[in-house]
C-alpha cells in the first residue's frame, strides 16, 4: 500500500490566549505530527509545548473510547454501553422528569472552557431547544476585570497584540506568557531588539519575570495600590499627559485630590512591599518611555478587590497618555466573539410558558441545591471538570448525591467523570469541524477534521444532534434543535455579511486556505472617543457608584482569619491548562504537579525541609503535597499548581471578587483570597 | 571534516517554555522517557536547553564497542541503532545525557540534528519551535565574537569539545520584597 500522507488545518481550542492554527500531518489515517501554521500571522508556525504534545493527547492510553455507565455512581464499576443505550437512557430520563415536573426546569448543565470552539456551544443550544431549563450564568475567569474596564472606558478592547512590537516600554503586570501565552514573547522581543525595556510586576518570580529587564515583586492583591502610588508620584511631579487628562478624563480633579490627600506613599510601600526608590524608578520609566504598553493579567483581578486593581492599573496607563496610542495601550482581553451571531448559543427554544432559571457558575452546587419547585435532577457536564476546578469543589459531592442522573462528556476520565452515571467519549478537535477565534489576538481560523473520531468519540454538536433525534422519536416535537443541520452548515451561518466584511472573506470556505485577520486597524481609542456615558475615560465612574462600588479606583485591605496565615496562590502549570495536562508525561517526571512552594522562613518556622511531605489545610479542606523551599517566594505565601490527584481547589474560600455582574451576570471568583496553614506530615 | 554545525544558546532569552523539547518529540516520535532535547532550570534561575552537541571529540563515539557511532563530514554525530546492543557505555559517558536509553527496545538513540529536515532545507525542529530566539544554529568555524564557550551550569566542555556556543549571561535588575 502506498503511504497516504495528508496535511489538515486544525486550531487549538484550549482556553488560552494564543488559539494557534496548526497543520496536522496524518499518515494513513493516523495523526503523526503537528506543526504551527506559518500562514497564521500571530503564531507564525510555532506551537507551545502542549501543542507539540497533541499526538499524546489524541492517542493517550487514558483516552475514553466508548460510552460508559457505572453502578452505583462513584463505585468505579464501569460497564461499556452502546451509544444507542446511552442516548435512550438519557432521553427516557429527560422525558420522565418532564412528565414528573411538567417542565424541563429540573434539567441543568454545567459547561465552560474545555473546548472554546464555536461549535461547542452545541451544549447550550441543545438545552435551549428543550424550552425553559436551568441555565448557567457568570464567569469564573476574568469577569471582574471586564467590568473594571467597562467602568473606565465603556467597553474593553485590546489593541492588536502584534503592535506590542512597536512599544518602547512593555509592562507585564501579573501575566506569565512564558507559560501561558508564549507566542506573545515574539512580539515583545521584537520590541526589545529595537531597544524597548521589559518590566514584569508579579508576586511570583515567574519564567516571564526571569526574562524581564526589571522585575518588581509585589504583595498579592496589592497591585492596584501600587498603581495608585505610582500615579501619585507622577502627578506630584507633573509627569502626566496634561492635555489628555484635561480633555478626555472624567473626574480628573477628584482623582488628583484623592491621590494627593488619601494615598500615602509609606502605606503603599508597606502594603505592596515595594520600596519607595523602586516606585520612583518605575514612575520615571513610565514617563521616560513613549509609548508604553501595559498588559494586565487575569490573576490580579481574582481577589475581593480585583476589579479595583484593574481600574487603578488602567488609570495609570491612561494618565500617562498611553491609551489610544499605537504601540501603547492597555491589554486585557479581545472580545472578538461579539462580532458573530453565535447561533448555537443563542438558539431559541420553544416557548413553553415558563422562564428558565440561571445559576451562578461560581456557586453552582450551593445554588442548585437551593432550587425547589422543581429541584434539579439531571445534570449534563461538558467541557468542564468542576470536581477538580470549581470554586465550591467540596459542595459538589452533596449536589451529586441529590441528582438522579449525571452525564459527563469528556475525552478522559476526570474527577467529575468518576462521580457521573454516564460518561460519553468526546471527540478531540482533530476529529470534527470547528471555528475558532482568540480572546487575545485578531485571527480567525477554521478547524477541519483531520482524522476519523477516536473509537466511538463524538463532538458536542454530534451528541446534541443524536440526542435530539432520540428525544423526538420518543416524544415528537420535544426539542426544536435542528438536528439535520451539519457542522459545516452551523459554521456557514456564523458568516454574516458583516463578519465576512470584517475579515475580508468572500466565503467561510476561504479559510480552508489559511486563517484570516480582522481587517481594520483595531487599536481602540485612537479617536479618544470613549464608549462611556461622558465619552471620556472615567477615572471617576458614576456607573460604578450606581452599582454600589467606589467611584474612584480605591484599594481595600482585605481581612482574613489569622488562624490560616499563609496566602494560597494557584497559577497554571506549564504542562497544561487548569486540569487538562496531557503534556505532563511527555515532559517527563516533573514534580511541579505535586509540590507546594514555600518561603524558607515560613518553612523553618514550621520545621519543614525540602521534599518533606506536608499537609496544606484550612477550614474548607486539605491536600497533601511535597514541600519545595523557594527563597524567591514572598514570605506568607504558598504556591500550588492547579489540578492534581487531590485538587487544590479543595482549599478555596468561595469568596467573590468585587465586580463581574455588569458583563457576566455575576461577580468574578476571588480565587486568590484563600488562606491556609501548612504542617509537616510526621512519619509513624 | 569540511564544517562543523552547532548550536548557539542565549540563556537570557530562554524562558524554559519547553517548546523545543516537545517539538523534538513531535518531530522524531521518540517514546515516553526518551527526550533527545531537554530543558532544565539552572541554580542561577536561568534555563538551559540541551541535546546532543555533536562534539568535536565525541565520547559516545570513543566508548562504543559496537562502532555504532559515526561523525559525518558536516560534524553531525549519528548512531546506527541497528548496531547498538544496549550496553549503555555511551549513555554513561556523555556529559550531556545526549544518548537516551529506550528500555523497551534496549537501544540508545539521540539527536540527529533533524537530518531529514536539514536535507529539506529546514532548521532542526527545536530551533524552528523556539519562540524567543534563544536557540539557533551556527557554523562553529564562524561563531559570533560576542559568544563564549560555556556558561555556569553547563557540563564540563573540556573532554568532548561540544559544538555549542553561548551568549554570556547578563545581570538584570530585581526588586525583591525584603523579608
Amino acid at each position: 500500500m502506498m503511504d497516504d500522507l495528508k496535511i489538515h488545518r486544525n486550531v487549538c481550542p484550549r482556553n488560552c490566549y494564543n488559539t494557534c492554527a496548526m497543520l496536522s500531518h496524518v499518515l494513513n489515517g493516523k495523526l503523526i505530527k503537528l506543526e504551527g501554521d506559518p500562514a497564521h500571522g500571530y503564531c507564525q508556525g510555532r506551537l507551545c509545548a502542549k501543542g507539540y504534545a497533541y499526538t499524546r493527547y489524541v492517542y493517550s492510553p487514558e483516552r475514553l473510547k466508548y460510552p460508559l455507565r457505572q453502578y452505583p455512581r462513584g463505585s468505579g464499576n464501569w460497564v461499556r454501553i452502546t451509544w444507542d443505550e446511552a442516548l435512550s437512557q438519557i432521553s427516557e430520563k429527560i422525558i420522565e422528569l418532564n412528565h414528573r415536573y411538567a417542565s424541563n426546569l429540573s434539567l441543568s448543565y454545567n459547561k465552560f472552557s474545555g473546548n472554546v470552539g464555536f461549535l461547542h456551544y452545541a451544549t447550550e443550544g441543545m438545552f435551549n431547544s428543550l424550552g425553559s431549563h436551568t441555565k448557567l450564568k457568570g464567569n469564573p475567569c476574568l469577569s471582574a476585570g471586564l467590568d473594571a474596564i467597562a467602568y473606565s472606558s465603556g467597553e474593553g478592547r485590546n489593541p492588536d497584540p502584534e503592535a506590542m512590537s512597536d512599544s518602547k516600554l512593555i509592562v507585564i503586570w501579573g501575566a506569565n506568557p512564558a507559560w501561558t501565552a508564549i507566542h506573545q514573547l515574539n512580539f515583545i522581543n521584537q520590541a526589545r531588539d529595537k531597544g524597548a525595556v521589559l518590566v514584569v510586576i508579579d508576586p511570583v518570580y515567574t519564567a516571564t519575570a526571569g526574562l524581564a529587564d526589571h522585575y518588581i515583586q509585589v504583595r498579592p492583591g496589592s497591585d492596584g495600590l501600587l498603581a495608585l502610588g505610582i500615579s501619585k508620584i507622577l502627578v506630584e511631579k507633573g509627569k502626566y499627559d496634561a492635555s489628555f487628562v484635561e480633555n478626555h478624563v472624567e473626574g480628573w480633579d477628584s482623582f488628583r485630590r484623592y491621590l494627593q490627600e488619601i494615598v500615602r506613599i509609606e502605606e503603599v510601600c508597606s502594603l505592596t512591599g515595594v520600596e519607595e526608590s523602586t516606585l520612583q524608578f518605575f514612575a520615571d520609566l513610565l514617563w521616560q518611555y513613549d509609548p508604553v504598553a501595559t498588559w494586565c493579567g487575569f490573576g490580579l483581578q481574582r481577589y475581593q478587590n480585583g476589579g479595583q486593581n484593574v481600574r487603578a492599573i488602567y488609570a495609570l496607563s491612561a494618565i500617562t497618555g498611553n491609551v489610544g496610542k499605537v504601540g501603547g495601550g492597555f491589554y486585557y482581553f479581545h472580545p472578538g466573539i461579539e462580532l458573530f451571531p453565535l447561533n448555537l448559543l443563542n438558539h431559541s427554544g420553544p416557548d413553553d410558558g415558563q422562564i428558565s432559571r440561571s445559576v451562578d457558575i461560581n456557586y453552582f452546587p450551593s445554588q442548585v441545591l437551593s432550587l425547589t419547585d422543581p429541584p434539579v435532577k439531571l445534570l449534563w457536564i461538558a467541557g468542564r471538570n468542576p470536581l477538580s476546578q470549581d470554586q465550591e469543589v467540596q459542595k459538589w459531592t452533596r449536589l451529586i448525591s441529590e441528582l438522579e442522573m449525571v452525564v459527563t462528556v469528556d475525552l478522559f476520565m476526570t474527577k467529575t467523570g468518576e462521580m457521573s452515571d454516564i460518561v460519553l467519549p468526546a471527540a478531540s478537535h482533530f476529529e470534527d469541524f470547528d471555528l475558532n477565534i482568540s480572546y487575545w489576538h485578531q485571527w480567525l481560523a477554521l478547524n477541519e477534521p483531520a482524522i476519523p473520531p477516536y473509537f466511538e468519540a463524538k463532538s458536542d454538536l454530534e451528541i446534541a444532534r443524536q440526542l435530539t433525534r432520540r428525544l423526538n422519536e420518543l416524544r415528537p416535537g420535544f426539542s426544536n434543535f435542528p438536528s439535520e443541520r451539519t457542522a459545516e452548515e452551523w459554521i456557514e451561518r456564523e458568516f454574516t455579511p458583516e463578519v465576512l466584511r470584517h475579515y475580508g472573506l468572500l466565503s467561510w470556505r476561504d479559510l480552508s486556505a489559511g486563517p484570516a485577520k480582522l481587517l481594520e486597524q483595531n487599536n481602540p481609542w485612537l479617536d479618544l472617543n470613549f464608549k462611556t456615558k461622558s465619552g471620556k475615560f472615567e477615572v471617576f465612574s458614576k456607573g460604578a457608584k450606581e452599582d454600589q462600588l467606589p467611584a474612584l479606583p480605591r484599594y481595600r485591605n482585605e481581612k482574613h482569619d489569622s488562624s490560616f496565615p499563609l496566602r494560597l496562590l494557584t497559577p497554571q502549570n506549564i504542562t497544561g491548562i487548569h486540569s487538562q495536562n496531557w503534556a505532563l508525561e511527555w515532559i517527563g517526571r516533573d514534580e511541579r504537579e505535586d509540590v507546594v512552594s514555600i518561603n524558607p522562613l515560613d518553612a523553618a518556622e514550621r520545621g519543614i525541609k525540602d521534599e518533606d511531605g506536608v499537609r496544606i489545610y484550612n477550614a474548607q479542606g486539605k491536600v497533601t503535597r511535597k514541600a519545595r523551599i523557594n527563597s524567591e517566594l514572598v514570605p506568607g505565601i504558598v504556591l500550588l499548581y492547579q489540578g492534581g490527584k487531590e485538587p487544590v481547589n479543595n482549599l478555596l474560600s468561595g469568596l467573590s471578587a468585587d465586580m463581574g455582574k455588569r458583563n457576566s451576570g455575576s461577580d468574578g471568583a476571588a480565587l486568590y483570597n484563600a488562606f491556609v496553614e501548612v504542617k509537616k506530615i510526621e512519619r509513624d | 571534516m569540511t564544517e562543523q554545525i552547532g548550536f548557539l544558546f542565549n540563556a537570557d532569552r530562554c524562558v524554559g517554555c519547553k517548546s523545543c523539547e516537545m517539538a523534538c518529540k513531535n518531530e522524531n516520535s521518540t517514546p515516553l522517557n526518551v527526550n533527545w532535547r531537554r530543558v532544565s532550570s539552572l541554580k542561577s534561575g536561568k534555563n538551559i536547553s540541551i541535546s546532543c552537541n555533536h562534539c568535536e571529540s565525541p565520547e559516545c563515539f570513543r566508548v562504543c564497542t559496537r562502532r555504532a557511532y559515526v561523525k559525518r563530514r558536516d560534524g553531525i554525530v549519528m548512531i546506527d541503532v541497528n548496531r547498538c546492543d544496549g550496553c549503555m557505555n555511551c549513555v554513561s559517558a556523555c556529559p550531556y545525557n545526549a544518548p537516551q536509553f529506550d528500555i523497551e527496545k534496549n537501544k540508545a538513540s539521540k539527536c540527529t540534528f533533524c537530518l531529514p529536515r536539514r536535507e529539506a532545507g529546514l532548521m532542526p525542529a527545536c530551533v524552528s519551535a523556539c519562540h524567543t530566539g534563544a536557540l539557533s544554529t551556527i557554523n562553529m568555524e564562524q561563531y559570533p565574537n560576542d559568544t563564549v564557550a560555556t556558561i555556569e551550569g553547563f557540563p564540563n566542555i573540556r573532554l568532548t569539545k561540544p559544538s555549542i556556543r553561548f551568549y554570556p549571561v547578563k545581570e538584570k535588575a530585581r526588586y525583591w520584597i525584603k523579608n
